[in-house]
């Protein structure tokens, strides 16, 4: 898109405060040590300078998410009958999504792919997805756990985005990338500025430039699976895993949830809140049988959905977007790059042993 | 049944089986009044009160909660209220860490003969919990059943 | 680092008897830390210990029962191995204990929090300071205002039973006015106020149980009654009330048998202080039974026991 405007910084929160009366506008703030997103209230400020602790994914897929209230009545006199009422509660209203980082907001087309696919649309994700703009700041660098680079993405990726917004001093060119962008931008808050287009360009490839040589995950679908059967592997890159949920519910692209109705009484509500593989939960049958019984299963689910089984059904794309979050916030430090490098490798000298038989 | 608006506050009662609900059996075999905000749940035992099921109660919305079994010695299990007492006072001291006030939980023994007793008990908890008023309920969680007629579910006809 | 190097010659010659040795080896970045699987002596050369290396390893110790497993432990996490013993979770002739004097034990959480977040290049203990690098940034903090809370009420830097002791250097680093902890601060608070300390915290809670699965006690693991549907525990709705529920469902299950090690609050991601939760609730049980978990292996947990006449109880109306 062609149109570059110009942001100052002291007018963000005003003007979010202003579009807070027609969209809900999520952003990252603080939450006693963490960043978090959360409706954008003036008190409780904005935090721009570091990745959010968690991932903007709630705009799209909340934790918990009603997805219809139901009541049940019993009639009075024989034979007693008893009826169900139901009222779906599908979201309404405009989001706007602020402050979200490349790799959040490529996440979402990750989601995409699942729920607002060909053959599958998701009524209450589509909802959101089609009421969302998405406002992206680039990175002015990576942290030591960002690996977006190996993974597809780049730290100035916008991908995903509506707006992409470039710092410069004192505030930041927003650059829109879509219809829904274009409109937002109409707004006062941006001052016309198409000739920082350039210098926004110039920034984004500094930024860049300062992005190590590093071996990509990409392409390594068949790899990874060729360690399928290979649980001594697992079982030894799983060892420090404590099984808990951290890294599913900091990841910007697991998508994974579960359905359960919350009865109050005679009514209640069916819920669909984030779920997490790496529990022994999340496979477990009615019949007690469970396909994934340890923690080397779920470790390689996580790794081999992520850079194997996803990619292999949406055309090569994985479903990390190196936030390193999962590796920031692990009690143990479990670090994901090293795990996946470490199959691959592992993947590779079987083959070569495979290759002399 | 309904809470009645200002008249009536909500207090659960965790009565064993062999003392305490026999008190309140007595109590009512011989006429005492008492008032009426208690909701007893009988139980085999206070052995088998998972101090769990008061911090539920609070956290579901109950104003106050009174756990009554066999005095100690008495008991139908021989120590299952031996248990008890031990694990209920640590209850009410983590009922005061979580914001809880202490106050609003009572543990006591009443015996399956003390029907005057088991009214005493009753009517004084019943009253301490009325002074406090209403407990303090998180923002966002409805102490009450959803209310359908507030959330426009028709009732089947 | 002299006692790293002593450490290390103590493993390796136990090593041939043992299925495996838990220590630590260095994390993602000069702050962070892993446990280390030692099964080789060529393992061995990424061992680490220091202030960073925080992990009660005493929480792998029950899933590896029935192996003849080495644990390297401080002060505080030997509390853990002795609560583990009293309750037969793990028995004391598979465990070889590495003991090492514990210097302090960072919070690396209130270190990031100092650095307002940004990337750690470098970190260099001094006597009672932290440099930490960021970048050309270096900030000095003072060791006292960045130890973990437990460092503040420590019962002893050496662990209470050991097999190998490191003699090298002990005794912690930091010095000075310990600054105010999530507990003092939760003391100070009426029941209102608690109350209210609870809710805005639970609100940022994501429900990942890293605290319950960092919980070297908590051995229920893939049965915990928090995801039972029936009985109904705890709902799914994301609500701090359902949050708190399960916080007390752990400060119960835990009761009169928590040793205090901090993991729960360590590996929580979101932050939330409740290791005070227990941390208070254990001064009470102090006062009311005259018991602290894992100090003696010979004594029962109260909870596990009771007494007809109970001391400090006042029988509540008795006849």
């Amino acid at each position: 898109m062609s149109t570059a405007r110009f942001l100052k910084a002291r007018d963000i929160a005003p003007w979010l405060e202003e579009l807070g009366r027609e969209y809900t506008v999520l952003a990252p703030t603080r939450h006693g040590d963490t960043v978090v997103f959360r409706e954008f209230e003036p008190e409780r400020g904005i935090e721009l300078d570091r990745l959010s602790t968690t991932p903007a994914k709630k705009a799209l897929l909340p934790p918990c998410e009603t997805l219809f209230e139901y009541a049940t009545t019993k009639t009075d006199t024989p034979p007693y009958r008893t009826s169900i009422e139901l009222r779906p509660t599908l979201p309404e209203g405009k989001i706007l999504l602020f402050g979200t980082r490349p790799c959040d907001a490529r996440a979402m087309q990750i989601f995409d792919r699942v729920y607002d696919g060909e053959q599958v649309k998701d009524p209450y994700y589509t909802a959101r997805r089609n009421a969302a703009t998405i406002v992206t700041l680039a990175c002015s660098g990576q942290a030591g756990t960002c690996f977006c680079d190996r993974v597809g993405g780049s730290p100035v990726d916008a991908t995903g985005s509506d707006v992409l917004l470039t710092p410069l001093k004192a505030g930041y060119v927003a650059e829109a990338l879509t219809e829904k962008g274009m409109e937002l931008m109409r707004d006062t808050a941006f001052m016309k500025a198409d000739g920082l287009r350039q210098e926004a360009l110039n920034v984004r490839n500094r930024i860049l430039e300062e992005v190590p040589e590093r071996t990509s995950f990409l392409d390594m679908e068949r790899n990874l699976l060729s360690l399928f059967g290979d649980l001594g592997f697992w079982d030894k890159t799983a060892e420090s895993c404590l099984s808990c949920g951290a890294c599913t519910y900091l990841c910007p692209t697991c998508y994974c949830f579960n359905i359960t109705d919350e009865p109050h009484g005679d009514s209640g509500k069916r819920i669909r809140t984030w779920d997490n593989c790496m529990s022994s939960q999340f496979t477990l049958e009615g019949s007690g049988h469970n396909p994934r019984p340890t923690k080397a299963h779920r470790m390689r689910n996580r790794i081999g959905h992520k850079f194997s089984y996803y990619p292999q059904l949406h055309d090569k794309t994985l479903a990390c977007v190196g936030c390193g979050r999962c590796i920031s916030n692990c009690p143990v430090s479990f670090d994901i790059r090293n795990a996946v490098a470490c199959a691959i490798q592992h993947a590779a000298a079987n083959a070569q042993e495979h290759a002399h038989d | 049944m309904p809470v009645l608006e200002g008249k009536e506050l909500r207090i659960v009662g965790f009565l064993c089986n062999w003392c305490s609900y026999g008190g309140a059996d007595t109590a009512g075999v011989g006429r005492f009044a008492q008032p009426t905000d208690l909701r007893i749940i009988k139980l085999p035992c206070t052995g088998r009160v998972n101090p769990l099921f008061v911090v539920r109660a609070f956290l579901n919305g109950a104003d106050g909660v009174l756990v009554s079994g066999c005095h100690p010695g008495d008991c139908h299990y021989t120590a299952g209220n031996f248990y008890a007492r031990r694990r209920l006072e640590i209850l009410r001291e983590l009922l005061d860490v979580m914001g809880i006030q202490q106050e609003r939980f009572h543990y006591t023994w009443v015996s399956a003969s003390e029907g005057q007793k088991w009214k005493q008990v009753v009517s004084d908890f019943t009253a301490r919990i009325h002074d406090l008023g209403p407990a303090a309920a998180f923002s966002g969680c409805p102490a009450v059943p959803i209310d359908m007629d507030e959330t426009g579910i028709k009732a089947a006809g | 680092m002299a006692h790293t190097q002593e450490l290390r010659t103590l493993i390796a010659r136990e090593l041939p008897n043992l299925d495996l040795v838990l220590a630590w080896t260095g994390g993602f970045d000069p702050l962070s830390s892993t446990p280390l699987f030692i099964t080789t002596e060529a393992d061995l050369d990424r061992l680490a210990v220091g202030p960073m290396h925080v992990q009660n390893l005493a929480a792998y110790l029950p899933s590896l029962k029935g192996r003849k497993v080495g644990i390297v432990t401080r002060g505080c996490d030997s509390r853990t191995i002795t609560e583990l013993l009293q309750e037969n979770l793990i028995n004391r002739d598979e465990v070889v204990i590495f003991g090492i004097g514990c210097t302090g034990a960072v919070n690396i959480r209130k270190v990031r929090t100092a650095v307002n977040g940004a990337p750690v290049t470098d970190v260099e203990i001094g006597d009672d300071v932290l440099t930490v690098t960021t970048g050309e940034e270096t900030h000095a903090l003072r060791l006292q205002d960045v130890l973990m809370d437990k460092c503040y009420t420590c019962a002893g830097q050496a662990p209470r039973m050991h097999d190998h002791m490191v003699s090298e250097r002990s005794g912690c680093l930091a010095t000075g006015e310990t600054p105010p902890s999530s507990l003092d601060l939760l003391e100070g608070m009426d029941a209102r106020e608690r109350f209210a300390f609870w809710e805005g915290h639970m609100d940022r809670c994501i429900r990942c149980y890293a605290c319950r699965n960092a919980c070297p006690l908590c051995v229920c693991k893939d049965s915990c009654v928090a995801q039972s549907r029936d009985p109904h525990w705890v709902d799914q709705s994301d609500t701090p009330r359902e949050k708190l529920m399960f916080q007390a469902i752990h400060a119960l299950h835990t009761a009169g048998r928590c040793t205090e090690c901090g993991e729960c609050e360590r590996a929580c991601p979101m932050g939330i202080p409740i290791l005070a939760m227990k941390q208070a609730l254990n001064r009470r049980i102090k006062h009311l039974f005259d018991y602290e978990a894992g100090m003696d292996q010979e004594s029962t947990p109260p909870l596990f026991m009771f007494r007809q006449q109970e001391e400090t109880i006042k029988e509540r109306d008795a006849r």
